[in-house]
């Protein structure tokens, strides 16, 4: 066989490097090649052709062509970098993803508003005029309306950003792109959808307050401290939407875990009862009343509510904004830790 | 560069325009890849132990059984060692069987899938189009545009600038503001051809995406490849078609069972591959 094309050049010596290197070597590295070989007989299987230079004089060549490795980890403040470029792909991609939600239907994107009022209809239903307890509150309508709509942004953050490596994995495999922006887009796609649904949350408390047996839901200036105790509640959600996602990415069994570890969250967080009514004030009610959830509950209902026992609370957001910031770190941290392997397992 | 308006993708090598420039200059290495392994985990299937003589006892059997349905996970190596080196400038075929690893190969090359052992080092950022790259059915055309652009990463402005040119090579027309589940499978294909050719890569796969398109498209698509490899790319291209191949590509690869097992001008490959495919075929 006639040595193909790029074995024709190899032999030549080193030329001087320029602008445009020569054929047989690379800014002075010669560029290694196969030995021709004989054309296999008629239908035959021919033999393997192995390794023809060692990982070094490859890595040599490589580096000289200044190509860059693929498939391996990159560097913690370049892969930050790197995230933070996409930061539009991030948007669009979460945004599409809540549009695409409610495509298919007649009323179309109506239904981002329709789902949380049927939702609200449930509880007020079920809560308001089936089991009239107070639980220790004095709106519990209100009370549980924006409990159960903080608790399902958590939900479904986790949720979702448990799939987001897993359900994605062609995107992953036809196009290059640093990972971290999976998990992020779905909770983009979750605070989307939350969106409209907040605004019904707030309609709804309001309107609970015009009955007879449940308290006003006045609209004061602490309505204004709603928008920050979601924005702090999602960077909560993406750290632990990171976790989530390499942890079930690399075994995928714990995806049949998340459901009950998140039931298990949701009983432990006072979504329908106060924590304070039936834990006292132990230790374990402090525990109950400032682990991260609690707490962002805590701070969408004092921002909503009118109650006399959830006053704004600054150690509470203090609480909100150190749990956020730490879940963000460890969480991108846990997930950078494994880019190299979202993929192939 | 012209083929018939009226052929069908199923073509002879002398229905395409043959390959003239097989002599240019080539430029520096675009990708080394050194001693390349590929091992995927496969969960739910059977461990098939190679052959050993005895047959098992019940015991080992019985849990060999369960096995299958707990725990049950195979390494599949889908490349085992593959080494090459490839230029600017040049278009590489892959050949082989069904299940040889050269999607993988390609996917692995592109940096899509991490190497479980050995290196691969690549000219920029590969582009991979492939007939199974995913857009969001849901949405139209117009939407996924923006998001495939993105995700090869242009900023939003660039591709605004060429969503004109995506959707005129596309040819899809009107239907671009169409959800993407209405189109056929055809139309899908052109417009992520388009999508994804319109970042000019440094190094470009293609994995039988030319497959689909009517002669037309398929002409323009090529005009296309011509156009990264004169700006000095290398092009990958997967294709069961020995004539595509030998049409469009300089060199080929052979990949047999995750091995490289002939590398060398597309003729001769492709005469060596013919020819052993046909022995098999006599022969089972």
């Amino acid at each position: 066989m006639a040595p193909h094309h790029v074995t024709a050049h190899v032999t030549d010596p080193v030329h001087p490097s320029g602008p445009h290197p020569t054929d047989g070597s690379v800014n002075g590295v010669p560029i290694p090649s196969r030995p021709g070989r004989a054309v296999p007989a008629d239908g035959e299987l021919p033999e393997e052709l192995g390794v023809f230079a060692s990982s070094d004089d490859l890595r040599a060549v490589a580096e000289a062509s200044g190509l860059r490795q693929m498939g391996v980890r990159p560097p913690l403040g370049e892969y930050i970098r790197s995230v933070w470029a996409r930061r539009t792909f991030i948007r669009t991609l979460g945004n599409a993803k809540a549009y695409a939600r409610n495509q298919g239907s007649y009323l179309g994107q109506l239904w981002s508003v329709l789902t949380p009022l049927l939702n609200s209809m449930v509880y007020v239903l079920v809560f308001g005029l089936l089991i009239k307890s107070t639980r220790g509150v004095t709106n519990a309508i209100a009370f549980i309306v924006v409990g159960v709509f903080m608790y399902r942004f958590f939900d479904s953050s986790v949720s979702s950003g448990a799939r987001s490596i897993k359900g994605n994995l062609s995107l992953v495999r036809s196009v290059h792109f640093p990972r971290a922006v999976l998990p992020v887009s779905t909770t983009v796609t979750e605070l989307a959808t939350l969106a409209p649904a907040i605004v019904v949350m707030c309609l709804i408390s309001w309107t609970s307050g015009l009955l007879p047996e449940y308290a006003d839901v006045p609209i004061t200036w602490r309505l204004l401290l709603l928008p920050p105790a979601v924005l702090l509640m999602w960077v909560f959600n993406t750290g632990c939407a990171f976790m989530v996602a390499r942890w079930v990415a690399i075994t995928p069994d714990l995806e049949n875990v998340i459901p009950f570890a998140l039931r298990f969250v949701f009983y432990a967080s006072g979504v329908l009862f106060s924590v304070t009514h039936y834990a006292g004030h132990g230790p374990i009610a402090h525990l109950l009343n400032y682990q991260p959830i609690a707490v962002y509950l805590n701070l969408a209902r004092s921002a909503v509510l009118d109650e006399p026992t959830i006053p704004v609370d600054g150690v509470m957001w203090i609480f909100g904004a150190g749990w956020a910031v730490l879940f963000l770190l460890v969480g991108f941290f846990i997930f950078w830790r494994g880019e190299e392997r979202y993929g192939r397992d | 560069m012209s083929i018939p308006e009226e052929i069908d993708f199923e073509v002879d090598a002398d229905e395409l325009t043959p390959l003239v420039d097989r002599d240019r200059e080539l430029g520096a290495p675009s990708l080394v890849v050194d001693d390349l392994y590929i091992t995927y985990r496969v969960f739910g299937g059977k461990r098939v132990a190679p052959g050993t003589g005895t047959p098992p006892n019940l015991l080992s059997r019985f849990l060999s059984r369960g096995r299958t349905h707990v725990g049950g996970i195979t390494a599949v190596e889908a490349v085992r060692g593959i080494s090459f080196i490839a230029r600017h400038g040049e278009s590489i075929g892959i050949v082989g069987v069904n299940g040889s690893g050269k999607s993988t190969l390609l996917r692995a090359v592109a940096g899509l899938i991490p190497p479980t052992k050995g290196s691969v080092y690549v000219s920029g950022d590969p582009s991979l189009l492939g007939v199974n790259a995913v857009l969001m059915g849901s949405l139209t055309g117009e939407r996924n545009v923006m998001i495939g652009g993105l995700a090869l990463g242009l900023t939003q402005d660039e591709v605004e600038e060429r969503f004109d040119d995506i959707v005129e090579f596309s040819g899809i027309g009107d239907a671009i503001y169409l959800p993407m589940n209405t189109y056929s499978s055809g139309m899908g294909a052109r417009l992520r051809f388009a999508i994804s050719a319109a970042a000019v890569p440094d190094v470009l796969m293609i994995d039988e995406a030319l497959a689909t398109g009517d002669a037309a498209f398929r002409k323009k698509s090529k005009d296309r490849i011509d156009a990264i490899r004169d700006q000095a790319g290398t092009v990958f291209l997967v294709s069961h078609s020995l004539a595509t191949i030998e049409s469009i590509c300089s060199r080929t690869l052979w990949i047999h069972q995750g091995k490289l097992v002939m590398d060398g001008p597309s003729d001769e490959v492709c005469a060596a591959y013919k020819a052993f495919v046909k022995a098999q075929d006599s022969r089972g």
